[in-house]
């Protein structure tokens, strides 16, 4: 059974319009006008129990919309979905004892007292056996490493710190599937990297699917074996990670630097070079007309290398490409319309 | 029971949240029984001054005020989302609740204490105990009597604040409710007309808060009682039926949140 269907599911908002300035504000009092806006049109797709399914796209796509009517949030204008064959909007209170969530942006852990407050808290909410709420409290802790983090009181943890105690207090009543709405907005390197080994390895063990919604590539990468890639509240891709990665990641980014002065008239053939300045240099090839062995050859030949960093383009890149073959232009600006990590709806 | 436990669990982290703050905690306990002595003082002087306004002295202020205090009180205590749920329907902070496996207008309201309140609910006590009717069943009768009182504020203050799910942002208009209800809540009834009674019961039902639950207090009477009992009753579920009805066309939101 799919823990996840949906099938032509839409929503749309309705969205007042008014002209600027004082004098359309007074018209928009006595006359207003409204627009429909489709956050989400006609998406149809599965997932598979024990998934680990990518859901990104840009600002105001439609990502978070989705994610809300298949958690019961919002009702949906048209279509049909099932999750863990329950109809969220349905059987909302049925459909979260089986579901763990996280909004990045929307903090659920109580802000002035220690996440173990909450944690106990939630076990309350879920019903848990205090016996159980303990046990499984230790065994959180160990998994994300927050042992320390636990008594502390939320408002004084780093945004690391505390969302890894949000993305543990989301899987507290072992739930089969975890829906992550932009869970690394606003983390450092080295914060991602804690999150997504915790949740990888809690979804191994616990056989856990996770619908992730995210801006960043490395989310994907790290956690996620298929993508969906919605535009405009439809999906422009759908596709498994290794298949995406080798049809669209094709192209890599060089940083290196020097001990010398890099020599005068820096260029190796089949290779943009983006930036070269005294002692570094930056460049960019398709690694499939350009050996990567023959540019890192090209770049040890031209001087003493102290640092080089490679790196994939910036996913929005490989968007930006897929948008093109799809013959859809993205629409960059009007973000907040939605319902996006962008911002609030007007 | 089973959403009995979960209000103890959710008013049990309130109070250590509200606790987390103790200075803060006594500062507004002792500061909102002292405003409320200088509001009433007011009606003091005032019937030091007139003695009886149709009937209704200052035995009867001190019950009625005694009663919407305590109510108000009770409300701050174990509902305080009440007072601010259009801001969070508005601002589309229901999303938490609404992810949660419990009754979302309940868990919603439950999930916030004002520590003022206390002083309000204790000190309508202490208006009680110097009314001058003050008795054993009296305070029985005044204990439930406030239940009722809050049952109906808690009410109206959900079917104001839900209109946000139609109207959007509209805190001015649920404050102006909020203080037309205990404004009237306070004033004798007697120096009503009829057609102001009938709003009194109605569309701001400020007499289901003050004059009539007093009434009951200093006198048992099963029409009364029945009369607090109905009107609960029928304000709880209008409130009840309002909220679903909105929470429909509820839009969510994505404004950042930095606390709960």
């Amino acid at each position: 059974m799919p823990a996840i269907e949906v099938h032509q599911l839409q929503k749309t908002f309705q969205s007042k319009r008014k002209a600027a300035g004082l004098g359309g504000s007074v018209r928009a009092l006595f006359k207003p006008e409204y627009n429909s806006i489709e956050a989400v049109r006609r998406l149809s797709f599965q997932m598979e129990a024990g998934e680990l399914l990518g859901f990104i796209g840009p600002n105001g796509a439609g990502k978070s919309t989705t994610i809300k009517m298949l958690t019961g949030i919002l009702y949906p204008s048209e279509g049909e979905a099932k999750v863990l064959d329950f109809v969220p909007w349905k059987d909302r209170q049925k459909l979260a004892y089986h579901i763990g969530t996280v909004f990045g942006q929307r903090p659920q852990l109580w802000y002035h007292l220690p996440a173990v407050d909450t944690l106990i808290l939630f076990g309350k909410i879920y019903e848990m056996d205090d016996r159980d709420v303990k046990l499984r409290i230790s065994q959180l802790a160990e998994a994300f490493e927050i042992q320390d983090l636990l008594e502390t009181p939320v408002r004084k943890l780093s945004l690391g710190q505390r969302m890894r105690c949000e993305v543990a207090a989301s899987l507290l009543h072992r739930p089969k599937l975890l829906l992550l709405d932009e869970p690394s907005i606003g983390l450092d390197v080295v914060a991602k990297q804690h999150i997504r080994d915790a949740i990888c390895r809690m979804a191994q063990e616990e056989n856990v699917g996770v619908l992730l919604t995210s801006h960043d590539a490395g989310d994907l990468e790290a956690l996620c074996k298929r993508v969906i890639i919605i535009n405009h509240g439809q999906i422009v891709y759908e596709d498994k990670v290794s298949n995406l990665k080798r049809k669209y990641l094709t192209t890599k980014m060089v940083e290196v630097r020097y001990a010398e002065e890099v020599p005068a008239g820096f260029s190796i053939n089949g290779v943009e070079i983006l930036k070269v300045g005294h002692y570094g240099v930056k460049l960019r090839f398709n690694t499939t007309q350009t050996p990567v062995d023959s540019v890192m050859a090209h770049l040890s030949q031209a001087g003493e290398i102290v640092d080089i960093t490679i790196s994939d383009p910036p996913l929005e890149e490989v968007i930006a490409k897929i948008y093109q073959e799809a013959a859809l232009t993205p629409v960059p600006s009007p973000a907040p319309q939605r319902t996006g990590a962008g911002g609030r709806r007007v | 029971m089973k959403e009995f436990k979960f209000l103890l669990a959710i008013w049990k982290a309130n109070l250590q949240s509200v606790m987390e703050y103790r200075a803060s905690f006594l500062l507004q306990v002792l500061g909102m029984m002292a405003n409320n002595f200088i509001y009433f003082a007011i009606w003091i002087i005032f019937f030091n001054r007139f003695k009886e306004v149709r009937g209704w002295g200052i035995g009867d202020m001190y019950v009625t005020f005694g009663v919407l205090a305590s109510a108000f009180g009770l409300v701050s205590l174990f509902f305080g989302n009440a007072f601010n749920l259009s801001d969070i329907i508005s601002k589309g902070r229901l999303d938490y609740y609404l992810s949660m496996p419990r009754p979302v207008l309940l868990h919603t309201i439950s999930s916030r204490m004002i520590s003022s309140g206390m002083g309000d609910f204790t000190y309508g006590f202490i208006s009680y105990a110097l009314s001058g009717h003050f008795s054993p069943d009296g305070l029985a009768r005044f204990i439930l009597g406030t239940l009722l009182a809050a049952t109906v504020f808690a009410a109206f203050l959900i079917l104001v604040q839900s209109l946000a799910f139609w109207l959007g942002m509209m805190s001015n208009f649920t404050n102006l409710a909020l203080n037309a209800m205990l404004s009237f809540g306070i004033y004798p009834i007697t120096i009503f007309d009829n057609y102001a009674k009938f709003i009194l019961f109605t569309i701001i039902p400020a007499a289901f808060m003050g004059a009539i639950p007093a009434e009951f207090v200093r006198s048992f009477s099963w029409q009364v009682l029945m009369e607090l009992l109905i009107g609960a009753a029928v304000f709880l579920f209008m409130a009840v039926a309002v909220f679903r009805l909105g929470l429909k066309r509820y839009e969510s939101g994505s404004a950042i949140q930095t606390e709960v």
